[in-house]
């Protein structure tokens, strides 16, 4: 099981905030994420391109769609920013 | 002085609050042509006035309210004015720019800019209508000691009568921190604020509590046609740009609050470490899904990145990221709510939030190590509403607070934990995991500021994600980011308005293989840079993304490119350290507190702090400055700023 938390727009868009998930890579994580957030938003047009999109953080760590998952992981998903 | 530019009114009026003459100031059309406006401008009125022995509290120093070509226009986030003076908190060049209405109503008042001399004999406001000067006794009135939203109310209510509900103005109030000469007092416009380097200081100093301008001038475009085509086009791309279009309108500038926690670039705990645990209670996605009612922008802005929420039942400017990242882990606290309603409580006063808050964390730090017994600590955050107004009124450890961390620092100890630079506080982002940002702290002309500094963080983790531990090349981007947005200061318009620089798909696409390429060019591309610094008057041409130089033609009627728009910027900041240097700075103020040069923010990795001596020598020599940081004489002749 790892622990998924969604930040940004992407987080706006989807409605979710959190959710665990059985995956072994990124890329497994992504019919799990708009799977949930159709039924937190239903009228939710959000696509794999917008995953794509997000800034990957493995543990603290940069990763990428390809990035293998294990058990207790915690990955941050998070539509770029800047401007302050 | 007349003048054959659009974008100008041609007058820059001199007022003596000592004897209320009003006169005007010599600003010929070469002037325009080298200085601009905004604060490019009040630096060479200040550079032609001070010999470096005049003092931010007495009758020589001079308040310099200026506006840009563009405001007025109809050029984007244009509706800016900028205020500058010798600063109370850093003793050098202070500056600070405002949104909201003042500037494009000063100009429709006919004036381009006021340079203010002398002191008021009784406390004061000034009503300007159409060039003319009225001084009013701001006792009398009931404004003086009140706070900013009952002062501009007030005003509000005497030019109501006086004019009518259809007359419109803007007006620049300062509260009870300016008044009692809060060193990091703010001066507020609207909900805006210009916050840093102690504005509101001077004027309460001068005895000014605010002006009030109106007018009926028209503003006269050169090409109006091209000019509104352009806008719109100008426009349209911002709104279609994914920061300016949709990240800012939706979250302000508060989305980067969770980014910088994932970057490790959040200060926390006085910038003890770079990420605060319990920063989702505190960060954008939290303010805009619990409390953000609606976005707000100032005028002509298509951004409209301002947070609008309720406190006690009013609904109030929110929090910019500043103030969420250094009122909240800055001070280890966790609860939005605290922030929304300090944050409203600091505008009222009339005092900066990053100033005030990292002194704040500095005095926590100070009585934790035993230096300071003062009764503050990290997380205990009962009695900061009433400690705001202890510092506001200058009443027990608050009087001391206002001072500033620098100088609680020099009478208490651990100076190497007061983050200032030039003192002037650091914003929230902590450089040792973004160094290039750290070099643009410590060089900044005025003090710690993040925007002055160059803003290289957008290449270090917030925006783009190039190594943010090299020192390669961020010399070199920290002196053309800075001049491009000294220019865009200057111009009148708001530094967002950069943003859209970077092409959407490098924010939209950060794993795409453009991007990474981009991020992994990006240290080895200084050289090609050097040269662009050096000779920027060569890349003649105007980019499809900086929208900024074909204004400049249309409405100004300006000779303009993107070669020239830095060469312009360029001038503007070796002009600001000229005059700064007058004022004893060199190579020795450049600097950072310790805790940033020599601490490693990870203890297992000893390249997480700033390297700054290495980038300062690049950064000098880029610049045209000696090795103490000094511009030389060739650079200033080199740059028109002496003959």
């Amino acid at each position: 099981m790892v622990k998924v938390k969604l930040f940004g727009l992407f987080r706006l868009d989807t409605g979710l905030k959190e959710i665990n998930a059985e995956a072994s890579s990124v890329k497994e994580l992504y019919p799990i994420i708009l799977s949930e957030a159709k039924k937190a938003k239903p009228n939710t047009i959000i696509t794999a391109a917008d995953i794509d999109g997000c800034v990957v953080m493995i543990n603290g760590k940069q990763g990428r769609k390809s990035s293998k998952l294990k058990d207790g992981d915690e990955v941050y998903l998070m539509s770029p920013v800047c401007g302050g | 002085m007349e003048t054959k530019y659009g974008g100008y009114m041609g007058k820059v009026l001199e007022v003596d609050l000592t004897t209320q003459a009003v006169s005007e100031y010599p600003w010929t059309d070469k002037d325009r042509e080298l200085f601009i406006g905004g604060k490019t401008m009040a630096d060479k009125i200040l550079y032609d006035s001070f010999t470096g022995q005049e003092k931010p509290f007495s009758e020589e120093n001079i308040l310099v309210i200026s506006t840009g070509p563009l405001t007025g226009t109809g050029a984007p986030s244009s509706g800016r004015y900028n205020i500058a003076t010798l600063s109370p908190q850093t003793g050098i060049i202070g500056t600070s720019n405002c949104g909201g209405s003042f500037g494009y109503y000063l100009k429709k008042a006919g004036i381009d800019a006021l340079v203010i001399k002398g002191k008021c004999a009784e406390h004061t406001w000034i009503e300007i209508d159409n060039g003319e000067f009225i001084f009013h006794n701001a006792d009398e009135d009931g404004i003086w000691g009140l706070k900013v939203t009952e002062a501009q109310d007030k005003i509000r209510g005497i030019l109501h009568e006086k004019w009518g509900f259809k007359r419109a103005f803007g007006q620049m109030v300062i509260g009870p921190a300016g008044e009692n000469l809060v060193l990091y007092s703010a001066v507020i416009s609207d909900e805006r604020a210009a916050g840093r380097t102690g504005m509101g200081a001077v004027m309460g100093w001068k005895n000014l509590k605010g002006i009030a301008a109106t007018g009926n001038h028209e503003f006269r475009i050169i090409n109006p046609e091209k000019n509104t085509k352009w806008n719109q086009k100008w426009f349209k791309y911002l709104r279609n740009h994914p920061l300016t279009g949709n990240q800012l309108p939706r979250m302000g500038t508060a989305a980067l609050v969770s980014q910088m926690q994932m970057r490790g670039i959040l200060s926390t705990k006085n910038y003890t470490y770079g990420q605060y645990d319990e920063f989702d209670n505190v960060n954008g996605e939290t303010l805009a899904e619990e409390y953000n009612i609606v976005n707000k922008g100032c005028l002509t802005c298509p951004i409209k990145c301002a947070r609008t929420v309720n406190v006690e039942g009013r609904e109030v400017k929110g929090p910019e990221l500043e103030t969420l990242g250094l009122l909240g882990g800055g001070i280890l606290n966790n609860n939005m709510e605290n922030i929304l309603k300090w944050n409203n409580e600091l505008d009222e006063l009339g005092m900066d939030t990053i100033s005030c808050a990292s002194t704040i964390a500095y005095a926590m730090e100070a009585n934790e190590e035993g230096l300071w017994d003062n009764g503050l600590k990290f997380g205990d955050t009962e009695g900061i509403s009433q400690l705001f107004e202890d510092i506001a009124y200058r009443r027990g450890i608050g009087n001391e607070i206002a001072d500033g961390s620098r100088k609680c620092a020099q009478k208490y100890g651990g100076l190497e934990f007061a983050i200032q630079s030039k003192g002037l506080e650091l914003a929230a982002y902590e450089p040792r995991r973004a160094v290039g940002q750290g070099l643009g702290y410590a060089v900044s002309n005025r003090g710690g500021c993040h925007l002055n500094g160059g803003y290289l963080v957008i290449l270090e983790g917030l925006g783009l994600y190039t190594d943010s531990q090299t020192p390669h090349a961020k010399a070199d981007f920290t002196m053309l980011f800075q001049d491009l947005m000294e220019m865009i200061s200057a111009s009148g318009q708001c530094l967002f308005t950069s943003y859209a620089f970077f092409p959407g798909f490098l924010i939209t696409k950060p794993n795409g293989v453009v991007t990474r390429i981009a991020n992994a060019a990006i240290p080895f591309i200084g050289g090609v840079l050097r040269l662009i610094n050096k000779c920027p008057t060569a890349v003649a041409m105007h980019l499809p993304v900086f929208h900024h130089t074909k204004a400049f033609i249309y409405a100004v009627g300006m000779k303009m490119n993107f070669g020239k728009y830095i060469r312009c910027g360029e001038r503007g900041y070796t002009l600001e350290r000229a005059l700064d240097c007058r004022f004893g700075i060199s190579s020795k103020d450049d600097t950072l507190p310790k805790r940033l040069t020599d601490v490693p923010q990870d203890p297992n990795d000893p390249k997480t702090k700033v390297p700054l001596d290495r980038m300062k020598v690049t950064y000098y020599k880029a610049r045209g400055w000696d090795q103490n940081g000094v511009p030389t004489q060739k650079t200033l002749k080199k740059l028109k700023i002496i003959a």
